[in-house]
């Protein structure tokens, strides 16, 4: 059995001045699998991050619903949650009803409450169906190849080297320096190109 | 140059092209193949016995045509490195077997006629492209300047070459067809820049600013010289460019805002035809020499390279970013980034910027031992898959392969071919699980069965 | 839906969106961030990319009752 926790953040009037808030959480706990559907001015802040956590273990939580802002802004934010509450950040599923909910649908409530609804029980449907994920970890050659020896070039270069890391510079002409290097004085203090 | 020369981190590889690049972000093998000199540079003390006695004399590119460099030859006397390459297609030894003098003069046995291409691998784990541009070919398209047919109508680069200390004039301005000091100097700017009809949309961005340093210059070494510059707009966004601008202005730098419909020769002296747009009405120039201020273009080969490295171009064939605003230096690529005028026309301040720029994300990627990969990536069920590899024709990242497989079968081992996912190049787009006719790929994260979850649940 | 339901003022079709995260998710968060307001019928799926959308989900959301499905990348 699917073991499920739903957290709908108010973003404080960002959502909860547009969508019925706990209306909302009330509807999803209805929904079979969801243990825990609750909600919290900012769950993005400590607070609300401790309150996704002490559910995860009180409830044994396997999956999670973080219904808030867009997944662009916070993903990332509630994976860590995940994994300090010790489930696999990618447990993670996310219904964003701030930007494609309560900031469009400013203007008609109740319809934005229903759609409130409509988007969390998709984040449901597709949380009931993940799987932990594990990322993959592959070796990083310190060398770095630089191709066209002109001023980008050659710049790009000294910055990488500078910084003691091995730089091949490769130019397709017998020499270094570019179409640079074929001007006279450059603008705007007039200095040389060598 | 001397310092990228010198800097013992620094491999220089000169005369060398990019054959082949495999790999992914982290882990690149390069194929590099170096071009015959047919000169030993581990002999070679560039001493320029060899170029002094050569006896072939041909244009020489560096110097845009204006002066001639020996078939052994270095491109100008502060080159680096400075020591010569043997240019094959113009070479009499090589061609006719006849000559060889080089060879004779070389104190140090340099010189050697059977060198051979050479190609080799190298292992990198990040790449920076910064290929740079080349100039629109004017003289092909701009028949109202005469498609280059007079000697006296020249690009901002062939003057810049000129007007350099150590250029084919040795720093002296003068009229390529009889060598005199041009007094009436007429510039023109946007040659091929915001012309869609002949050359290309969009504004070079550089020759606003060379323009006003080449008027400068005119005025500035020649006594008794008058410069005139022909416009759209003068555009000078960067710190200390307007004042630059109007500096040349102030020192008699004649502005003119108009299109010069016709140059054509009389006697000596150049007409240039154009409207003064300003006063709306007609002007003539007599000029001694016209100074085009040509669009800048993607570098020859930059199709080429675009396939090698596996990064996209745009409608201009710039290399594209990954993002205009927030992702300038990077590409699609992961682990390949970009600087300078391969990505679009910029000036040397801009340049140089943005290099420091793809050397802090390299430098990024450096600072890391390993690179943890998203895993939300392709999976393909080797169970399922049927071998047709129609995922490896879609895929955009080069990250699918065969690779075979060992089964029991009947007691014998069999073997077949399957496609295989390669977790550093791929990227997560799904666009294999889509071709898929036997559902063995799906994408982890976005799998097919999840998303169709979410249809019914936003459906219901 | 049917199409006499259609004539009713008050019915809203119901649009599934499948919306690439590194383009019109982004464009849809953007509209929201600007506060550019849109008829609630419209419901968006996130994908890596619109390479992504199997022609199989599309059919789906038709026999599920979606009015219309909007593809975009």
């Amino acid at each position: 059995m699917k073991r499920i926790g739903v957290f709908i953040c108010w973003c404080g009037s960002n959502i909860g001045g547009v969508v019925d808030v706990p209306g909302v959480a009330a509807e999803i706990a209805g929904i079979s699998g969801v243990l825990c559907s609750t909600d919290y001015k900012y769950m993005c802040s400590e607070p609300g991050q401790d309150k996704i956590i002490k559910a995860i273990k009180d409830d044994h939580l396997d999956r999670i619903v973080v219904a808030s802002c867009s997944p662009r802004l916070h993903e990332t934010t509630f994976r860590k949650v995940l994994e300090r509450a010790g489930l696999n950040p990618y447990m993670l599923e996310m219904a964003n009803i701030r930007e494609h909910c309560s900031w469009v649908h400013a203007s008609d409530k109740e319809a934005a409450t229903q759609k409130a609804i409509a988007l969390i029980k998709r984040a449901v449907a597709k949380v009931s169906q993940l799987e932990p994920l594990f990322a993959s970890h592959i070796p990083v050659t310190k060398r770095t190849l630089v191709v066209g020896g002109g001023i980008a070039g050659m710049q790009a270069a000294l910055d990488i080297a500078d910084a003691g890391q091995e730089v091949l510079l490769l130019e397709r002409e017998p020499t270094i320096g570019g179409k640079m290097a074929m001007l006279d004085k450059t603008f705007p203090t007039l200095d040389c190109s060598a | 140059m001397v310092a990228a020369a010198q800097h013992p981190q620094i491999k220089l590889l000169t005369y060398c092209e990019l054959d082949e690049v495999n790999g992914y972000i982290g882990n690149f093998t390069v194929s590099i193949r170096q071009k015959s000199r047919y000169v030993d540079h581990d002999k070679c003390t560039g001493c320029g016995t060899c170029w002094e006695k050569c006896p072939s004399k041909i244009t020489s590119e560096y110097d845009q045509g204006l002066g001639t460099r020996k078939a052994i030859y270095v491109n100008f006397p502060q080159a680096v490195p400075n020591k010569p390459v043997i240019d094959a297609a113009n070479c009499r030894m090589l061609n006719s077997g006849k000559c060889g003098i080089c060879q004779k003069v070389c104190p140090t046995q340099a010189v050697d006629f059977e060198q051979e291409d050479s190609i080799f691998p190298e292992s990198v784990g990040a790449i920076v492209v910064a290929t740079g541009f080349d100039l629109l070919a004017w003289d092909k398209v701009y028949g109202e300047y005469g498609y280059g047919k007079y000697p006296d109508v020249i690009t901002g680069l062939q003057f810049e070459r000129m007007s350099n200390a150590s250029g084919p004039t040795g720093g002296k301005i003068v009229r390529p067809s009889d060598g005199k000091e041009p007094k009436n100097v007429v510039f023109i700017k946007c040659v091929g820049s915001r012309d869609e009809s002949k050359g290309k949309e969009y504004c070079s961005r550089t020759c606003c600013m060379y323009t006003a340093k080449h008027a400068h210059q005119v005025l500035e070494k020649i006594s008794d010289s008058q410069a005139f510059v022909f416009y759209m707009d003068v555009r000078t966004p960067g710190k200390a460019y307007e004042e630059f601008y109007q500096r040349s202005v102030q020192e008699g730098a004649q502005y003119i805002r108009g299109r010069v419909s016709k140059i054509y020769l009389k006697g000596n002296r150049l007409i240039v035809k154009a409207a003064d747009t300003l006063l709306g009405r007609p002007v003539e120039v007599e000029a001694d020499m016209v100074v085009l201020a040509t669009a800048m273009i993607p570098s020859e080969g930059h199709a080429e390279l675009a396939q090698t490295v596996g990064i996209t171009v745009d409608k201009d064939g710039f290399f594209q970013e990954a993002h205009p605003k927030l992702r300038p230096v990077e590409t699609n690529t992961a682990g390949v980034f970009l600087a300078g005028n391969c990505q679009g026309p910029k000036d040397i301040p801009d340049t140089v910027a943005q290099s420091g720029s793809a050397a802090s994300k390299v430098l990024a990627l450096m600072s890391q031992d390993e690179l943890s990969m998203d895993p939300m990536i392709s999976n393909i069920d080797e169970e399922f898959c049927s071998g047709c590899l129609s995922c490896q024709a879609v895929c955009p990242y080069r990250a699918i392969q065969p690779e075979t497989v060992t089964y029991r079968q009947g007691g014998q081992t069999m073997e077949r071919t399957v496609a295989a996912v390669n977790s550093g190049l791929c990227q997560g787009c799904g666009a294999c699980t889509v071709v898929c006719r036997s559902g063995a790929a799906n994408l982890k994260g976005f799998s097919n069965e999840q998303l169709l979850a979410e249809v019914n649940a936003i459906c219901r | 839906m049917s199409i006499i339901q259609g004539k009713n003022k008050q019915w809203q079709p119901l649009i599934v969106g499948f919306c690439c995260n590194w383009c019109s998710y982004a464009g849809a968060d953007l509209a929201g961030v600007s506060r550019m307001p849109y008829p609630p019928s419209i419901r968006i799926i996130r994908v890596p990319c619109s390479g992504r959308i199997n022609p199989q989900f599309v059919i789906r959301a038709f026999q599920r009752g979606a009015d219309g499905v909007l593809v975009s990348g």
